[in-house]
């Protein structure tokens, strides 16, 4: 079996001055060439634990309070600000959510490609203009050659995120972590810029980091997948096993919800109440409050047990099918 | 760009049209009569018919706007009074010397307050912002007139390090020259440093949270990098609208750090010319003065150009 290319235990951020871990305790490999999709609502933890991985987090207020992340055999929490550099946009690269602002107003397309190309290759201005074409034309940008010169705003918002993923791809990473690349799309460009992240990444065996709260994204791209909760993985596993047998009590939700073509109900399924705000996250499982399962025991904290394949699971109920009552609202699927 | 700047410069036509006619306007609103106080003290029928006719006073007020604009366009501001001497002659004596003043002083500041305002945002909250600010602040609050006295007491009375005062035109010994308006510059320029130092810090906070900045790091490019060529760059445009408007200031400082100086420029002119009032003197400063700022905004709008490739069709 192979080395995992990323390997992350127990990471762990907190807020200044909160009581609470914001993520808490967040465990996952990374196979070379695999894709992991991340998946949880807003404000979950998905974007900060991206951040902390890049070593981007905003510090303060935000702190690494534990945990590592071995990469290529070396701890990233324990490099140096330079030695991160060295592997920001180089062999680890990523994509933002906002392709409309994410690129330098101030700066020509091909510069901004090129840039990157140069700092962790060292090639030429020649060598790195050429490369920046070459990525445009991988991304398959209309005219790549004109958009060498142009500016972020002559751009559309589907070709702004091409050439936000031609500057993540330039120096071949191994990890690439995607923080919701089509969610500020059409809905008909979010499945070109899928399809075409899925085609570059089987040609380079990038192993992809994928966070989207879309669970039809999840369904089409995700190898493994990784439910969080307020900070907390929930549920971790192969992509086919959580689909067809999820366990916890928040994917059942999840999925649940998801509207279907084909049956329609009058309404749409929710999962009742809200998730706890930050400054009053429980110790013990921190969707107890809004689980129909939910009884004493879950005032303690439920440790991660995997059910073999890989698949995992944190909750005290688990197996959820051996667990009576299910609330109406989950009704649906029972 | 050319195009764009030919088409500012038309624009920029009626502006002036207007500052003339305020210019000329001035002149007629004033009190006391140029030509009673030129008759002496007889005041002769017959002189002040023969002054009224000479200086075209008896024309309509039109005609002699247009008159007076037409002499101007050929570079005739008229004489004035006190030395006799023409106008554009006076002007073009003093005006090069301020210039180099407000140059030189606008350097230092930019110098000066653009590092400053962009390591205060950078290091926001930690010492380094800290100092930077009460530096500024000190910078704001001390008088021009007093930071010069001090500084001629210390570097040239006490230090002998640059001369207290004069003179000495670029062209003859560029130098020397630099050198004597070295501490003039600095005092005109400090006060300009601190303003500039505020507006690029708060250009910079707000640039430094943006998503491209976030971009630039996870390229892995240096700080440095990020710092000036991502951020300083897209911060620019409000440090070059406000390094415009400061500029008037600058030409206001001159007065004062001319008479400490004892600089032959611009604002010693003024002075002059309004305590003697030596009104074509003055009509012709102030013509110059707006003119140079038409002249400064034009510039501004180019560079915004060059900053900010959305500004494409102005």
């Amino acid at each position: 079996m192979t080395d995992p290319v990323l390997s992350v235990t127990d990471l762990s951020i907190r807020m200044q001055g909160a009581p609470t871990d914001l993520v808490d305790g967040l465990s996952f490999d990374l196979m070379p060439g695999e894709t992991l999709c991340v998946v949880g609502e807003s404000g979950c933890g998905k974007s900060l634990t991206a951040l902390a991985l890049m070593g981007l987090l905003p510090t303060p207020p935000l702190r690494l309070t534990g945990g590592s992340a071995r990469f290529a055999g070396r701890d990233l929490f324990a490099m140096s600000a330079p030695e991160r550099r060295q592997i920001r946009g180089g062999d680890m690269a990523m994509i933002f959510q906002e392709p409309m602002t994410s690129l330098n107003p101030a700066l020509r397309i091909g510069e901004q490609i090129a840039e990157s190309v140069r700092r962790h290759s060292g090639a030429s201005r020649d060598a790195a203009r050429q490369r920046a074409l070459e990525m445009l034309e991988r991304v398959r940008i209309p005219a790549p050659h004109k958009r060498l010169d142009e500016y972020p705003h002559q751009l559309s918002g589907g070709m702004r995120q091409r050439a936000m993923i031609a500057m993540a791809l330039a120096n071949d990473p191994s990890v690439l972590i995607a923080d919701e690349p089509t969610t500020a799309l059409d809905v008909t460009i979010q499945a070109q810029i899928l399809d075409l992240m899925r085609a570059l990444q089987q040609q380079s065996r990038t192993a992809l980091i994928l966070i989207t709260h879309d669970l039809g994204v999840v369904a089409e791209m995700a190898d493994k997948v990784l439910v969080m909760y307020a900070g907390r993985a929930v549920e971790a596993g192969p992509a086919a096993s959580i689909f067809r047998d999820p366990q916890h009590p928040y994917t059942i939700g999840l999925m649940s919800s998801m509207p279907s073509l084909g049956t329609r109900t009058d309404r749409l399924v929710t999962i009742p109440g809200v998730v706890p705000p930050p400054n009053a996250l429980p110790d013990g499982c921190r969707f107890a409050a809004r689980c129909p399962f939910a009884d004493a025991a879950c005032a303690a904290k439920p440790a991660f047990d995997m059910l073999g394949d890989g698949h995992g699971v944190a909750c005290w109920h688990a197996p959820i099918e051996q667990t009576r009552s299910p609330a109406p609202a989950m009704g649906a699927i029972a | 760009m050319l195009a764009f700047l030919g088409r500012r410069c038309l624009i920029a036509i009626p502006t002036i049209i207007l500052i003339s006619i305020f210019v000329f306007g001035m002149q007629k609103l004033l009190p006391g009569d140029p030509v009673l106080a030129m008759a002496g003290e007889e005041r002769d029928p017959e002189v002040i018919a023969y002054l009224r006719e000479k200086y075209r006073l008896n024309d309509p007020i039109v005609v002699q706007y247009l008159h007076w604009i037409g002499n101007a366009l050929r570079g005739d501001l008229g004489i004035s009074l006190r030395t006799n001497q023409p106008v554009t002659e006076l002007i073009g004596e003093k005006l090069p010397v301020t210039l180099q003043l407000a140059v030189m002083a606008l350097i230092i500041a930019m110098v000066i307050g653009i590092p400053a305002g962009v390591l205060s945002a950078y290091r926001k909250g930690t010492w380094v912002d800290w100092v930077a600010n009460t530096i500024a602040l000190s910078g704001l609050s001390v008088p021009n007139f007093w930071l010069g006295i001090m500084m001629i007491l210390l570097v040239s009375v006490k230090l002998g390090w640059l001369p207290a005062s004069g003179y000495q035109p670029l062209s003859e010994d560029p130098l020397q020259s630099i050198k004597t308006m070295l501490m003039p510059a600095f005092v005109l320029g400090t006060a300009i440093a601190a303003t500039l130092m505020r507006h690029t810090r708060s250009a910079m906070l707000g640039v430094l949270k943006s998503d491209y900045v976030r971009t630039a790091r996870a390229k892995g490019l240096a700080e440095g990098v990020v710092l000036v060529k991502h951020a300083l760059r897209n911060a620019l445009v409000p440090i070059v609208t406000v390094t415009t408007l400061l500029f008037g200031e600058l030409l206001a400082g001159a007065v004062l750090t001319e008479q400490i100086f004892t600089i032959p420029g611009f604002g010693k002119l003024v002075v002059d010319a309004v305590f003697n009032r030596d009104y074509a003197v003055v009509q012709g400063i102030v013509l110059c003065t707006g003119i140079a700022f038409i002249a400064m905004n034009i510039l501004a709008d180019a560079a915004y150009r060059v900053l900010n490739p959305r500004m494409t069709d102005l």
